[in-house]
């Protein structure tokens, strides 16, 4: 990738989370909490299904960026609010903005507005991420 | 009193209260599932060829800071109804609320590698009174910061947690 300037729309990324994957993740981060993996505790609670984690949406944020900006890049920091819940099976999209390039000690730090949609528009998160990539100006 | 202005009294006395919790020796084998359970399918392979060459292997990002508990765990009969332990719903012991997660902020200052232990420190830091669309709810804050055996600090985290009348259904809540 040539280097990145304010203002570049990142392509957004589509992908669903499955049943499974929910599952899979409330198991390896010790979440016990039933909304997201019990789908008829979730109905109770109002929810179509079982919910997509918060900290999901985080990782996220971070995989999709850090994919966009190529090897080498690290996170330096992220942060997103929750607006809208998301459910198993629901077509999402990551959508990112680059609002600033700076040069840093190993390369350029780079700072994005992100946003995980659904379809019909509505952000279930919106947040920023941080992270630093190796090279400079082409 | 009500069941919020409970909490918020519960929350004004452990603001400011640092608990440290022992997160354990980080092992290659937590990280691999953690890449695994995310959809993250290259990392296992770069750590597995990392950990045979002898070479740290560093978490993914968010490892640490999606981890609900470091605890080995309460018995099922010692979980809240909605699943959740006591720790992870700070304020709120047998109380008619719900809580969501309001949202969260991550501050990287350096790499967690298999091998280190690592102690996390964690507090309540504020608490607000809010009211919205659908009545009134409560802003937790909750810091934690996370150190390796060193004394560096690796990573902090600022959660907001959102707890609701019992009435009140999550989905409705201006988070």
């Amino acid at each position: 990738m040539n280097s990145p300037a304010a203002g570049q729309v990142c392509p957004p990324r589509r992908y669903t989370h499955s049943r499974v994957a929910l599952f899979r993740f409330s198991a390896v981060s010790w979440n016990a909490h039933r909304i997201h993996y019990d789908g008829e505790f979730a109905a109770s609670e109002g929810f179509p299904d079982v919910v997509v984690q918060s900290t999901l949406h985080g990782e996220m944020l971070v995989r999709c960026a850090l994919d966009w900006s190529g090897p080498g890049a690290r996170l330096e920091g992220v942060s997103w609010r929750n607006l809208a819940t998301a459910v198993a099976g629901e077509p999402l999209t990551w959508t990112a903005t680059v609002t600033a390039v700076e040069p840093a000690a190993r390369g350029q730090r780079v700072s994005l507005e992100v946003s995980v949609l659904k379809d019909d528009g509505t952000a279930c998160v919106t947040g920023t991420v941080d992270l630093t990539r190796p090279g400079g100006p082409a | 009193m009500t069941a919020l202005e409970e909490v918020v009294a519960r929350a004004r006395t452990l603001i400011g209260r640092w608990e440290t919790e022992d997160c354990g020796v980080l092992g290659v084998k937590e990280f691999c599932r953690y890449a695994a359970a995310v959809g993250d399918g290259a990392y296992a392979a770069r750590a597995r060829d990392r950990e045979a060459a002898g070479e740290p292997v560093e978490a993914p990002p968010l490892f640490l800071a999606s981890m609900m508990s470091w605890e080995d765990g309460p018995a099922e009969d010692a979980l809240r109804p909605d699943g959740l332990a006591a720790r992870e719903s700070p304020c709120t012991q047998g109380l008619p609320v719900r809580q969501v997660h309001g949202g969260q902020s991550v501050r990287l200052a350096g790499v967690p590698v298999a091998g280190v232990r690592i102690t996390a420190s964690r507090a309540v830091t504020s608490v607000d009174r809010k009211g919205g669309r659908s009545g009134e709810f409560v802003l937790l804050g909750v810091t934690t910061r996370f150190t390796a055996e060193s004394g560096k600090e690796l990573m902090a985290v600022d959660e907001t947690i959102v707890v609701l009348d019992g009435e009140t259904a999550p989905g409705e809540a201006a988070a």
